[in-house]
């Protein structure tokens, strides 16, 4: 379960700060899905990145389950964010010299999963995206849609706790837009995943369970 | 594996047994990353090989020099010899002493011309043969000092010798030309040290200890080929016949051109034309040392015990070595080495500025791989990988270029000359006195490019260097990286 405090996030650039979080309470229970909506530049993937562990808050406290990530250590934000979230982005970011197969096996990495054990899983998460006829091809061959598939394989390889994903669907022409939403749901389910995502598209958002907007760094929430 | 317990959840369940293979993910990465930076890759690995096969082919030319002349100096002194210590040139003779003790005139007698020595008269009718045995360049020590350098400190071995030159002239009326060649008495109880050391025995055999009175002789391959001399013939020295007992070649250059016992050089030598008997005396010292470190402190010591004599080592004789294979050493000592040098430098810059321009392409990436939960030092592993293998690459065709371009020297070389400039040992009087005058002795050298497993070494480990510098600054950039900057830099 995460638990933010009072989350703000500053930025300087130069003699300007810019206040990117401001002051953000939250509660998102294990196996609930979030999504938060906003412009772009109000903070949405600056939350992200602070409960992924890819930034540290400059104040308040993100707790997941009772640890402050904030303050954890290098190695320890490492270890969590290797074992523990899974991310999908925008832009796939997919390794472009590595086959769809080794792109998801690049995540089982830092886990030192043993060989044979690594080939299982990662057949069977690009099954789990429908792509097991597609393990060698480079991203390069593949659509943007198999590429975002490719990259939602890479976050569900390890078995996370919670996904993070960022604009998973920006890139994507509607139709596609809906099979991937379509897949998150699907595996959200069935894997019980802690899932918050961020999307400025008021139809991918839809499909949370409770949607919080993003504004000028503040987070609010409809009335449930 | 060790996982944050509160944080593994079902990762953490026990993995099933079998072998972990990271490693070839990482060969498969690192193989993959390279394929796609194929033009960099080998840019970068071009640059070193230029570097490298500079260095190996630099490295090669300076070393076949080095060992063109150390083919001068072996056939000088020969091989194992440290140190040379000659006597001091000889003095000018007083203006007026007449050149010596002995008196010669020609006169015309009632029988026709004769030569007269100190009163002793030979007709020239016939014709009159001179045939002298001289020590002309050195003066002579005793052949005690030869004990007294072998018990100095740092002294492995030391033998002494003669080194000499038979001059014969036939004054008749008939005149011709004069000739000589020169001689070296050798101890034959020390053949290891002095010109013999590097002979090979071609015919007939070597001395033994029993000729050390006898009037045998070896003589050098292109002497006898020239004078038609035969193991089993004869040779002619101050007078005296020797027997022909071998024919010897030399490795080097200028080496004598008859060798005989140094007892019977003794006998037979003079100091100078018409000078003392050289009986217990040499006139050179070979010495070797117990260490290459010691031969300093040998030199040194010798100077102590023989404050008039000249001691030469190889590095100083090198020294009076003049001619184009100084020139050439010279050049690959100078201009080849700064030459590498600066190409390596530009070949080390224009990796590392290309390996951290790769790195500034990869930010997204190496943000992703973090994401992902990869440690920072597994990144840059990965680069510092690709990296090593540029420069792995990049040391494997410097190699090639090094021996491409040793080949071409070694065809295209000319062939070296090296000028020894010595003192002859005579004495010309003019109105502004006595002036002793130099030969210069000046062999052709061939010159043969060596590539030495060192210089090759050398040259992979500062490739791989050039490749691990780069892949520093690159990680250097990477160690930097913050996860969710390199992810923002992609929005």
């Amino acid at each position: 379960m995460y638990e933010l405090t009072g989350v703000g996030k500053t930025f300087t650039n130069g003699s300007r700060t810019i206040e990117a979080v401001r002051d953000v309470d939250l509660v998102i229970p294990d196996g609930s899905w979030i999504a938060v909506r906003g412009r772009t530049g109000h903070g949405k993937s600056t939350l992200l990145n602070l409960l992924g562990g890819l930034d540290r808050p400059t104040s308040g406290q993100v707790k997941l389950d009772g640890r402050d990530v904030g303050r954890m250590g290098d190695a320890e934000l490492t270890l969590l964010r290797a074992a523990a979230i899974g991310f999908i982005f925008q832009t796939f970011n997919l390794v472009p010299t590595l086959s769809a197969a080794e792109n998801v096996e690049a995540a089982l990495v830092p886990l030192h999963t043993r060989f044979a054990e690594r080939r299982r899983r990662v057949a069977a998460a690009l099954d789990s995206v429908g792509l097991a006829d597609r393990s060698g091809h480079l991203p390069s061959e593949l659509s943007g849609g198999q590429q975002q598939r490719v990259a939602i394989a890479r976050a569900l390889v390890k078995e996370p706790r919670v996904l993070l994903a960022d604009e998973p669907t920006g890139n994507l022409d509607e139709d596609t837009r809906d099979e991937i939403i379509d897949l998150i749901a699907k595996l959200w389910r069935e894997h019980g995943l802690t899932l918050v995502l961020v999307s400025h598209d008021s139809a991918v958002v839809r499909h949370a369970e409770r949607v919080g907007v993003m504004a000028r760094g503040q987070l609010s929430f409809d009335s449930p | 594996m060790r996982l944050h317990r509160g944080y593994a959840g079902r990762v953490t369940a026990a993995q099933p047994a079998g072998p972990y293979n990271g490693g070839m993910f990482f060969f498969t990465y690192l193989a993959r990353e390279l394929r796609r930076r194929l033009r960099q890759a080998i840019f970068i690995a071009l640059g070193l090989a230029v570097g490298v096969g500079l260095v190996i082919t630099v490295t090669a030319a300076s070393a076949g020099v080095k060992n063109a002349q150390a083919g001068v100096l072996k056939g000088l002194y020969g091989v194992g010899t440290d140190v040379t210590v000659t006597g001091p040139a000889p003095s000018p003779p007083k203006t007026g002493s007449g050149g010596g003790g002995n008196r010669t005139s020609i006169t015309m007698g009632p029988n026709g011309a004769q030569m007269c020595t100190n009163g002793k008269c030979h007709s020239l009718k016939n014709g009159y043969t001179i045939d002298n045995l001289a020590s002309s360049s050195a003066s002579p020590m005793s052949e005690s000092t030869v004990a007294k350098v072998a018990a100095l400190h740092g002294v492995a071995a030391a033998a002494g010798g003669l080194l000499l030159t038979d001059n014969r002239t036939t004054i008749s009326q008939t005149p011709s030309q004069p000739t000589s060649f020169t001689v070296d008495g050798t101890d034959i109880s020390h053949q290891k040290l002095g010109p013999l050391s590097n002979a090979v025995t071609t015919t007939g055999r070597t001395f033994r200890q029993a000729d050390s009175d006898k009037n045998v002789a070896l003589v050098d391959k292109n002497y006898a080929t020239s004078n038609g001399l035969k193991v089993g013939g004869t040779i002619t020295i101050a007078g005296v016949k020797f027997s022909i007992i071998g024919i010897v070649t030399q490795p080097g250059s200028n080496p004598p051109d008859v060798y005989i016992p140094l007892a019977r050089a003794q006998a037979l030598a003079k100091n100078g034309p018409a000078g003392a008997s050289l009986k217990n005396d040499v006139n050179t010292i070979y010495v070797t040392a117990a260490s290459a470190a010691d031969i300093s402190a040998v030199q040194t010591e010798i100077a102590k015990l023989l404050p008039t004599a000249t001691i030469t080592t190889p590095s100083s004789l090198a020294n009076e070595v003049t001619g184009s294979v100084s020139s050439a050493a010279k050049l690959a000592d100078d201009l080849g080495k700064w030459l590498s040098i600066l190409v390596l430098i530009a070949a080390f810059a224009v990796a590392v500025l290309l390996t951290m321009a790769a790195v500034s392409r990869r930010v997204r990436e190496f943000g992703t791989l973090k994401a992902l939960g990869w440690r920072g030092r597994r990144i840059i592993v990965q680069v510092m990988g690709e990296s090593l293998a540029v420069g792995l690459l990049g040391a494997a065709i410097g190699v090639g270029l090094g021996f491409a371009g040793v080949a071409i020297i070694d065809a295209i070389a000319p062939t070296l000359t090296a000028t020894l400039i010595q003192a002859t040992g005579m004495h010309i009087m003019t109105p502004n006195g006595a002036v002793s005058p130099t030969s210069s002795h000046t062999v052709s050298v061939p010159m043969s490019a060596a590539v030495s497993g060192a210089a090759i070494f050398a040259a992979v480990l500062l490739a791989v260097a050039g490749g691990l510098i780069a892949g520093i600054f690159g990680s250097w950039r990477i160690g930097r990286l913050r996860p969710a900057d390199a992810l923002a830099k992609v929005g």
